[in-house]
Formats: C-alpha cells, structure tokens, sequence
C-alpha cells in the first residue's frame, strides 16, 4: 500500500517504523524541519518538508492516488484541511485524522474523514462501556462504534443455562457467535446447549447491547 | 423584518470582520460577531450595534448556545487564518445549510476545496493583483511616459 503520514512527532515515528517492516511505501511530509530529519535518519526515509494544508505540498509529495493518508499534527483543523485536500484534489482512497478535543470526532466524519481517532473519545468510550456493564461482561468496540462484541460468562443461576440453543426465546437482533468453553471453541448452532462456566461471544449494535446483557442475566427465579 | 434567519454572522473581528460589523450593523441588520480573543473587538466601532460573543466558532457547541446558529441567514468568515476559514464554512455549509457564506482565503489554491458548493470567496491576492493591472493601465503604458 501506498500510505502517507502528514505531520506528527513520536507517534509518525513509530508508524512509520511499522509501516516499513510491513513493507508499505511510504511518503513522510512534516512542517517540522528538524523533528522531519529525525525521522528521516532514523527510518532511512525521504521526508518532506512543508505544510500539508497546502496544494502544491502534496503535489510535490506526489500523494496521487494513494491508499491511506494519516495526518498527525496536533492542530485538529490542519488535519481536517490535510484529509479534505488530499481527498478531493489527489483522490487519495482513505483518510484518517487524529484530533485533540473530542468534540470533533462526529463533525470530522460528518464532513467526510473516513476514520478519525481521538485518544480522549476512545477513553471516554471504553470507560463508559466498562461501567454500563457488569464486570463479568467485557465488550469491544469495531467500525467507530457501529458494532459491539460482548463477551459474557455463564453463571449457574442464569436462566439461560444449560438450555439448548433453539430452546431459548431470545429477543431479536441476537446473535451468539462463539462459545468457548475451555479449551474448546465452539461454533453454535440451534443444538448447542449452553453450560455454567462458557464464555459467549455476542455481536450486536451498542443499541441493542444493554438489552441484550439484561436478557442474558435473567436469573432461574425471575422467570418463574 | 423576518423573525427567523435574519442574523449576520461574522467569524473574527479583524479590520475587514469589524468593518463588516459596524457598516452592516449601520444599516439596521441584525449582526453578531465572534472571536476568540476579546481584544479583537476594540476594532469595532462605535456605529456597531449588534452583539460581540468570544469564543470559538469551530466549536459547534458555541454556533448552537452562543450564536444560535439556526437563526443565521448570512456568514462572513474573516479569521486570520485560511485553514480556521476553510473548516467554518465547510460546517456552516454542510451542517448548518447555511445559504449565504462568504470566507476569506489569502491562499488562492485553497478556493478548490469550496468547488461544487454555494460558497463565495474572497481571494486579497486577486483584489490586489486586479487593482494593480487597473491602475498600471490608467496611468498609461511606463515606456511612453520614460521617452
């Protein structure tokens, strides 16, 4: 892949490094001319020195067309500016923007960044997903947030357990992907049943999730 | 007057962005200016009657509670810097569907980035370079007045 790294500091470095053993052409712009020589004699890379936001700076990148731009500085709307050019004039497929205040995540996507990271948003996220749920519940978020995978334990009191699949109502919009069950992995179907002590691995919408958890916990005597 | 949509927003009270302000405000609009650093206002003068709001007009938070950005017919984008201009008016167009923006941009190049929208620039380097090539030619061609 053909992959840009506009700006940046510790973080371009480290990429960069990654990028190169995964064997990615690079093309390295920073507006910072000595922090730019750093990175060039420490990778054995070309660096570009220039401000990003500008034309004629990708131009001369020659960011045509690329796969991937990542644009790093620490100015949210330099990045924005960075993402747009590099999208409308170079056609460069993705782009990704890290920003500092957290606020902008939805409005840079809402605008047309394709990917945009905050190390805030993401805290703020998992922290408020980690409190949603009980601690026996661990989730992970995938494609900014759109889909949640649940990872829950079975306990014996639960209403669910040692039920067979088909046998339990579930609500709609459920899906247990996996069942582990030391050491096994087990693909469900209608005949799996579930036991005390397996892991399930649920994917759903954040939407449905807290649903779904509640449903999950239904002890044996709520249902009587 | 309309009570809806009537309000003038203007983005940074440099001399254009206060002059703005004080010659629409003359003329009876309903004008609001913004800009994070309160000092900026001094430029205002005083047929300026409208209201000066610091803050940061990237911040949408400030364009719905401060601004109230719904009721916003019009925005002047006259921030220092092309970058700050450029993200404004790409929010007031495509969030806010604002329909009349005009913005400031001292870097030519960067008016592609407002191609395929309502949009209208303001380029200083174009106004100069016409007023130059105007004035050069009213004072006739230099190679006559030298013989």
């Amino acid at each position: 892949m053909r992959i840009v790294i506009a700006n940046g500091r510790h973080e371009a470095d480290f990429m960069i490094k990654k990028f190169i053993q995964d064997n990615h052409k690079l093309i390295v712009i920073n507006s910072d001319q000595k922090f730019g020589r750093y990175i060039s004699n420490n990778n054995h890379v070309p660096v570009l020195f220039g401000d990003s936001t500008k034309a004629y700076t990708l131009d001369d990148a020659g960011i045509h067309d690329a796969d991937v731009l990542i644009a790093l500085s620490t100015d949210d709307i330099e990045n924005y500016v960075t993402c747009i050019t590099a999208k409308r004039i170079f056609n460069v497929k993705r782009c990704v923007s890290v920003v500092r205040n957290p606020k902008r995540v939805d409005l840079f996507k809402n605008l047309g960044i394709d990917s945009v990271i905050c190390s805030t948003y993401l805290l703020g996220e998992s922290i408020k997903y980690e409190s949603l749920i009980e601690s026996f519940t661990k989730t992970l978020t995938l494609e900014n947030d759109k889909i949640v995978i649940t990872e829950m334990m079975i306990e014996e009191d639960m209403a669910i357990s040692g039920k067979l699949i088909k046998n339990i109502k579930f609500p709609p919009r459920v899906n247990i992907s996996c069942i582990y069950r030391d050491p096994e992995v087990i693909i469900p179907n209608g005949d799996s049943l579930i036991q005390s002590g397996d892991k399930l691995i649920i994917v759903s919408t954040p939407h449905d999730q807290e649903m779904i958890t509640k449903f999950f916990k239904t002890r044996t005597e709520d249902n009587e | 007057m309309k009570k809806t949509k009537s309000k003038i927003l203007i983005v940074g009270s440099g001399r254009l962005g206060a002059s703005i302000a004080g010659k629409l405000s003359s003329q009876g609009h309903d004008v609001v200016i913004i800009d994070k650093d309160i000092s900026s206002f001094r430029k205002l003068n005083d047929e300026f009657g409208g209201y000066d709001i610091v803050g940061d007009a990237s911040d949408l938070f400030v364009l719905e509670n401060d601004v109230m950005i719904n009721e916003v017919n019009e925005v002047i984008i006259t921030t220092d810097s092309d970058n700050v201009n450029l993200f404004i008016a790409h929010i007031c167009f495509y969030i806010y569907d604002i329909p009349h923006i005009y913005v400031r941009l001292n870097d030519n190049d960067k008016g592609i980035l407002l191609n395929n929208t309502t949009i209208k620039t303001i380029f200083p380097f174009t106004l100069s370079y016409e007023d130059y090539m105007k004035k050069r030619k009213e004072n006739g061609s230099h190679e006559n007045r030298n013989s």
